[in-house]
């Protein structure tokens, strides 16, 4: 039984043959290294940039026939050194963010309207591009992303604070007081991150599986990306809805013509649903511009700062509140107004569910954090309690058991996504400082973690074109690398500590625990909240189980290809981010803080001021404007500051 | 002065080699992870020793330091005027995580990947790190010929890492990421040779298990940062008080949920006076349930008999010597919040004491001798919450020590068995039933006699390391009592306060004496069936032409399954090679020795002196000694020995003078008691196979399941 005996055993040696490092291999190791270190003198951080480049190199095993090793590589090591270098920049110091002394960075006005408008124009510079010129359209569209990308991350060369960065505020209608007015801060920082990063994986991924109307294709896929970074930014609430609607254009057609058997009807629902809410959130945008102009007895406004400065007597506030938030809980999706999205994402093609469930619905999230809340912080401090019940056992509960009866795989996620948005959702109402920050992380994390489950859905599917669970088992031992980013997968799905759903879960927790916003029931909540953490594997490891686990029952399963270098690149920064934020949330954390602690004491101010249960019953009146709140444009600034005193 | 270039090196603020304890493994667990299949058998197995070997080295390293600065630092006088050392850490802070608010007046907690070692994680960690090693070593040749080596021993040096962060960890959340980590990895080796479905359901039901026990860890979070506005250990215990606050409104709402009034209809669900509880005993309930969770305790102990699944050292490393054991850590880490609560101190010391019993039943009939093993370290653990909860925390943690040496050893022991099993019989189940096992002890000596030592600490011959650890927590039942630290406060108040009854010692030690005597009976049945009497395996003797050419194609892993006519001659079983025999002689040697290290009948207690600080706070405010000069020590150890003798004897009658008779007679006699007793594992249908007298509803069950790969046909298949 010595060890020499069994060398040759196993099919496993018959690839891979004992070490045996050639002297040549050894000599480049040798090189290699010295060369790393005397880079790492001359330029200081470079070192874990360099090794995680290194390391992101050799990851890639034999990958296939026709599959050249630089091409995986080299991408590989670039996206590694990459995510390497964001987190080296980015570490946070002691106290707080590691920003070089001296005046803060120039912020370019133009650089939030570059963002919307580069993948705008990219999409009408699409439309003049031949049909035919399929590698054109794909290099372009995927440049144009990229482009994005990188426009995107000056953004984190600021420290966010309190305030609100990058602010642009053109008059655009003067006549009704609709501003052209973008601008970003904590909380809307890391969702454009968010966009920016996994719209073009998403995007390169899909031209592995969509091979009809590219054009088309990458023309929608441009427009979605501008308008809902325009929906992050928008702090003019007509402008807001003008991107809350482009969104839906694009999303709809990609479910309707790429989507699956049913994609008509699906299509049809998701629009429907999304529509009936947005016109009503219309009506109240309308009658909240109507009444500003009213109580200044000028001009009506949209601005976001504008509208915040109005009083409004409960009963109405309500209404208000019901329209917005009806519009927002619809897009989360939240209990009972969730049943859109199951279909939506079984129908749509890969890259629009992972869009979708990645992007889009955090714009749900983000605008009831942002419009309700900012708007109608009374109305919020009502409703809270109530609509948490209803994300704990709604979303959290009755997702996650949805999710476990799934037999297709993409349905379960969908509902998955109704469970985690419930952790969203359910940080939101606590409003609690630590509650709103784990919130915003979670809606980042939730980006990540369901966009990957997604495209690893779609990797399956491309292959079976199914994706029943009964249709698979045992494909761990035909596609070991695709089962194990699965697994990474699902364990940030639930939220195992280390991975990033754990970040977001135990804030979200811990802070409804210690939040006033829930009248009695806050620990009801946070227990709810943490049952769901049980559901949650269940469900998960279950599906794993059934795909993975087992003997191979189907004969198509026996001969399945494992993840080829396309899908590799696109989930591999997937799932470096899932450790990245698991392990160093700080960086997320940091910019984020202010930025909540913001929302939760300006609501605190006006609960606070106007208490409970009556709330405000005098006629609409104006307060002082926020003292974090931009600089108004010079045309109209003359008449607010008049009108500033309440 | 080695000392002296330590301490400069890493002081004991910045002991920055925790990073290498910590960072070996993890590294081992990421290149045989992703390079493992491309670098070869050869290189995993270097990789994977170097790690853990390196770890262990820089575990001792640390050790040696917290040594020398314990003692370099202040000495105070205990309880009895005896000297005591300060609770001193080795710490180091990685990065900082994440914060969180809580607290009465709203503050944020810092969560920081902080790291400390002190007297009890220093233990800890030697003892994973060390066994662990060994078991690694063990795997190399046990696990040689399976397709999934590298995989494998990416799995077991993720596990290490865990392990070490949960046991490192100088905050419950960063805890939280190693006790989610061993849970992981647990999931992962359960269902390691995944093809199975049965392997895989028992990985899925282990983390399930584990998680309803993450729900109370999770509540107890945050509990925790409401109450003390802390999740360090050091901030936890300076808040800790006002987890004890006696105004009501200050307690847990039980019922009615969250303290509301009930006004209309439901008024009839309004209780007069409004159910709460302290502060404390929510955190301790909470922190309970989760340890009741990873230590497999009623009632969250199902999980760990079909966590047998797995291969055996993973048994030996996760499923005996440090995972399961985490609970007991984590409750001797926070024993300054349980001494709190004195209810759950009693919940702590009967949920123990009946799970020391249960589990013991069902360890009576099992056949299969893993089976027998995992019940009895469910017993085993039992005994160590026994130990914990009335207070004795230092014998329920010496306890956990020799646990780990003797358990590993007598799963590597089975392992050994199962090994050369192995050599003709090809069916997981078979290959474990001790029916089909005998007269082992002449085919493997060394196995033989390690499994022996080791047999001998857990059924507690006297003088060997779990008779001193056994003994040490059933002397503390009987003498020790929890009362209220804050009982002089409270009465001053009027404030209604719990107090176990002052019975509950008696009745817990009758019981704890019972589970002890029936561990000595059912050890030694295993150990008697399977190393005495005669071979039942295969026909012993010169192979045939036929079955050479059968052996000679041993190129099968372990989830080959071809039937093989056992009556043929075969060879012998035979000996394991070094690699697994090193690791057994060293445990077992470890298994009798081990005990000298606390051998409190001598008055001669070393590790207690060690552990003193961590726990001195705890036992003082809430454990009173009813002994305090050990008067009883040695008449309260005589029952002890009693049980072993007992159990020894009766087991000695039935399996070597009457060859297993009476046994028989006793189950044929009482079918359906025998039944109950044997299906309390029924939980896996396929993995176990029935006794001699299977129900019908069992047969039914069986027979899709396994179809016809493990029907007893063979005529090697002889029931005792």
């Amino acid at each position: 039984m010595s060890a020499t005996d069994h060398d040759h055993d196993g099919a496993l040696e018959a690839e891979s043959p004992p070490l045996h490092v050639k002297p040549a291999t050894f000599a480049a190791f040798a090189a290699g290294a010295v060369a790393m270190f005397v880079l790492s003198r001359f330029v200081p951080g470079s070192f874990p940039v360099l090794l995680a480049a290194v390391v992101g190199a050799l990851v890639p095993g034999k990958l296939g026939r026709g599959d050249q090793g630089w091409k995986v590589r080299a991408p590989m090591a670039i996206m590694a050194g990459l995510l390497a270098l964001f987190v080296v920049r980015l570490w946070p110091a002691t106290s707080g963010m590691d920003i070089p002394d001296g005046p803060p960075p120039a912020e370019s006005a133009s650089l939030l309207s570059w963002l919307i408008a580069l993948p705008i124009l990219g999409a009408i510079a699409i439309l003049f591009t031949p049909r035919q010129a399929v590698q054109t359209l794909r290099g372009m569209t995927l440049g144009i992303m990229l482009a994005t990308l990188a426009l995107s991350l000056p953004l984190l060369r600021v420290k966010m604070g309190r305030e609100f960065h990058f602010n642009q505020d053109v008059v655009w209608m003067k006549d009704l007081g609709i501003h052209y007015h973008v601008a970003v801060d904590g909380i809307s920082l890391w969702l454009i991150l968010l966009t920016t990063f996994i719209v073009p994986i998403a995007t390169f991924a899909s031209f592995g599986s969509i091979d009809k109307r590219i054009k088309d294709w990458c023309f929608a896929l441009l427009l979605l990306e501008g308008a809902m970074i325009g929906s992050f930014l928008a702090l003019d609430l007509f402008l807001f809805y003008v991107f809350w609607e482009l969104m839906l254009v694009p999303m709809y057609v990609m479910i309707g013509v790429w989507g699956g058997e049913n994609r008509i009807k699906a299509a049809i629902k998701f629009f429907l649903y999304t529509m009936f809410g947005s016109v009503l959130m219309l009506a109240a945008i309308l009658y909240l511009a109507y009444t500003y102009g009213k109580v200044t007895g000028g001009v009506a406004s949209f601005d976001y700062f504008e509208l915040q400065r109005l009083m409004i007597p409960r009963n109405t506030q309500l209404w208000l509140f019901g329209a917005f938030a009806l519009s927002f809980v619809i897009k989360v999706p939240m209990f009972p107004v969730h049943t859109w999205l199951p279909d939506a994402h079984t129908e749509a093609p890969t890259a629009g569910s992972v869009i979708l469930a990645a992007v889009m619905l955090k714009l749900g999230t983000y605008g009831y954090l942002r419009f309700c809340m900012g708007l109608f912080p009374e109305a919020c401090a009502e409703a809270a309690a109530n609509l948490a019940g209803v994300a704990v056992l709604g979303g959290i509960l009755y997702g996650a058991l949805c999710a476990w009866r799934q037999d297709d795989v993409k349905r379960l996620v969908a509902y998955s996504s109704v469970a985690h948005l419930g952790y969203v959702m359910l940080g939101i109402f606590s409003a609690s400082n630590a509650s709103l920050e784990g919130a915003v992380l979670q809606m980042v994390n939730h980006g990540i973690s369901t966009g990957m489950l997604f495209l690893l859905v779609g990797v399956v599917y491309d292959r079976r074109h199914t994706r029943q669970l009964g249709d698979f088992g045992g494909l761990a031992k035909v596609m070991p690398i695709y089962t194990a980013l699965f697994i990474v997968a699902t364990m940030a799905s639930v939220g195992l500590p280390g991975t990033n759903g754990f970040v977001g879960e135990f804030m979200v927790i811990t802070g409804t625990f210690s939040s006033t916003r829930l009248g009695t029931f806050n620990g009801v909540q946070a227990a709810g909240a943490a049952f769901g953490v049980i559901l949650g594997a269940l469900y998960m490891l279950t599906a794993v189980q059934r795909m993975f686990y087992g003997p191979i029952t189907k004969v198509e399963n026996r001969h399945l290809k494992d993840v080829n270098s396309r899908e590799l690149l696109a989930l591999a920064p997937l799932a470096v981010m899932v450790f990245v934020i698991g392990l160093f949330p700080n960086i997320f954390l940091l910019q984020i803080r202010d930025a909540c602690a913001r929302v939760s004491s300006d609501m605190s101010a006006r609960v606070e001021m106007n208490r409970a249960p009556l709330f405000y019953q005098g006629p609409p009146t104006l307060i002082a404007r926020k003292p974090e709140a931009t600089k108004l444009p010079v045309a109209t600034g003359s008449a607010s500051t008049a009108l500033s005193s309440k | 002065m080695e000392s002296g270039v330590l301490s400069t090196l890493f002081p004991a603020e910045n002991f920055s080699l925790i990073a290498v304890i910590l960072g070996m493994p993890l590294l081992g667990a990421f290149v045989n992870g992703i390079w493992g299949k491309r670098l070869g058998n050869n290189a995993v197995r270097l990789m994977a020793l170097s790690a853990v070997g390196v770890s262990f080295l820089a575990s001792v390293v640390s050790f040696a330091s917290l040594y020398a600065l314990v003692h370099a630092s202040g000495v105070t006088k205990g309880e009895h005027g005896e000297s005591m050392h300060e609770h001193v850490k080795l710490a180091w802070t990685a990065w900082e995580w994440m914060h969180t608010t809580g607290g009465k007046s709203v503050v944020t907690i810092p969560i920081n990947v902080k790291f400390s070692i002190d007297a009890l994680s220093s233990v800890m960690m030697l003892v994973i790190t060390g066994v662990g090693f060994l078991i690694h070593l063990y795997s190399t040749a046990y696990m040689e010929k399976d397709k999934g080596f590298a995989r494998f021993f990416a799995y077991l040096n993720l596990f290490i890492f865990s392990m070490l962060v949960l046991v490192l960890a100088d905050n419950l959340p960063l805890l939280f990421v190693g006790w989610e980590g061993v849970g992981l990895c647990s999931y992962l080796l359960i269902g390691f040779w995944y093809e199975k479905n049965e392997n895989a359901s028992a990985g899925k039901k282990a983390f399930i298990a584990n998680r309803v026990g993450d729900l109370g860890l999770l509540c107890a979070m945050f509990l925790l940062a409401y109450y003390t506005g802390a999740l360090d250990w050091t901030g936890i215990a300076a808040g800790a008080d006002s987890l004890a606050t006696t105004t009501p409104s200050t307690g847990v709402h039980i019922w009615p949920i969250g303290g509301n009034q009930y006004t209309n209809f439901l008024s009839f669900l309004q209780p007069k006076v409004p159910i709460t509880v302290t502060g404390a005993t929510g955190v301790a309930i909470m922190l309970l349930l989760g340890c009741t969770g990873k230590s497999a305790q009623i009632p969250l102990y199902v999980w760990l008999p079909d966590a047998m699944a797995g291969p055996t050292p993973v048994s030996a490393l996760i499923h005996a010597a440090t995972m399961v054991t985490a609970g007991v850590y984590l409750i001797c880490r926070l024993s300054f919040v349980f001494v709190l609560s004195p209810f759950v101190m009693m919940l702590v010391a009967c949920i123990g004491a009946a799970t020391a019993l249960f589990a013991a039943t069902i360890a009576l009939v099992q056949t299969d001798i893993k089976k027998v093993l995992a019940y009895s370290t469910v017993s085993q653990l039992g005994f160590m919450f026994l130990g914990v909860g009335v207070g004795a925390f230092t014998a329920g943690f010496f306890h956990v020590f020799t646990h780990a040496f003797f358990k590993a050893c007598l799963f590597l022991g089975s392992g050994s068995v199962i090994h050369a099993m192995h050599g003709r019989v090809h069916d997981d189940v078979k290959a474990q039933d001790i029916r089909n096992m005998g007269g082992l002890h002449k085919y493997m000596p060394i196995t033989f006699w390690t499994f022996a030592a080791s047999t001998a600490a857990i059924i507690g011959f006297p003088f060997t390391s779990g008779f001193f650890s056994k003994d040490e927590i059933l002397y503390k039942v009987m003498v020790n009592r929890t009362l209220h630290p804050m009982r002089v406060a409270y009465e001053k108040s009027h404030f209604d306060y719990f107090s176990p009854p002052p019975w509950l010692g008696t009745v817990l030690y009758a019981v704890a004496i019972l589970a002890a005597t029936m561990t000595a009976f059912y050890m030694c049945r295993v150990f008697f069936i399977t190393f005495f009497g005669t071979f039942r395996g295969w026909t012993v003797g010169r192979p045939s032409a036929l079955a050479q050419v059968e052996a000679a194609h041993g190129d099968h892993g372990h989830d080959d399954h071809h039937d093989e006519d056992l009556s043929i001659p075969g060879y012998a079983p035979h000996e394991s090679p070094w690699q697994m025999t090193v690791p057994l002689i060293l445990l077992a040697t470890m298994a009798i020795g081990a005990g000298i290290l606390n051998a409190g009948l001598f008055h001669f207690e070393p590790l207690n002196n060690w552990l003193d600080p961590v726990f001195e706070s705890a036992s003082h405010a809430g454990v009173v000694d009813g002994d305090p000069e050990h008067h009883k020590m040695w008449s309260l150890a005589a029952p002890g020995m009693l049980a072993f003798a007992i159990g020894t004897a009766i087991a000695y009658w039935m399996y070597i003078l009457q060859k297993g008779g009476p046994a028989k007679k006793l189950a044929e006699a009482a079918p359906g008691l025998h039944a109950l007793v044997y299906d309390k594992c029924a939980s896996t249908s396929s993995t176990t196979t029935r006794s001699s007298r299977p129900s019908s509803r069992s047969q039914k069950r069986r027979r899709p399941s396994t179809s016809g790969s493990s029907t007893p046909s063979s005529p090697a298949y002889r029931s005792p």
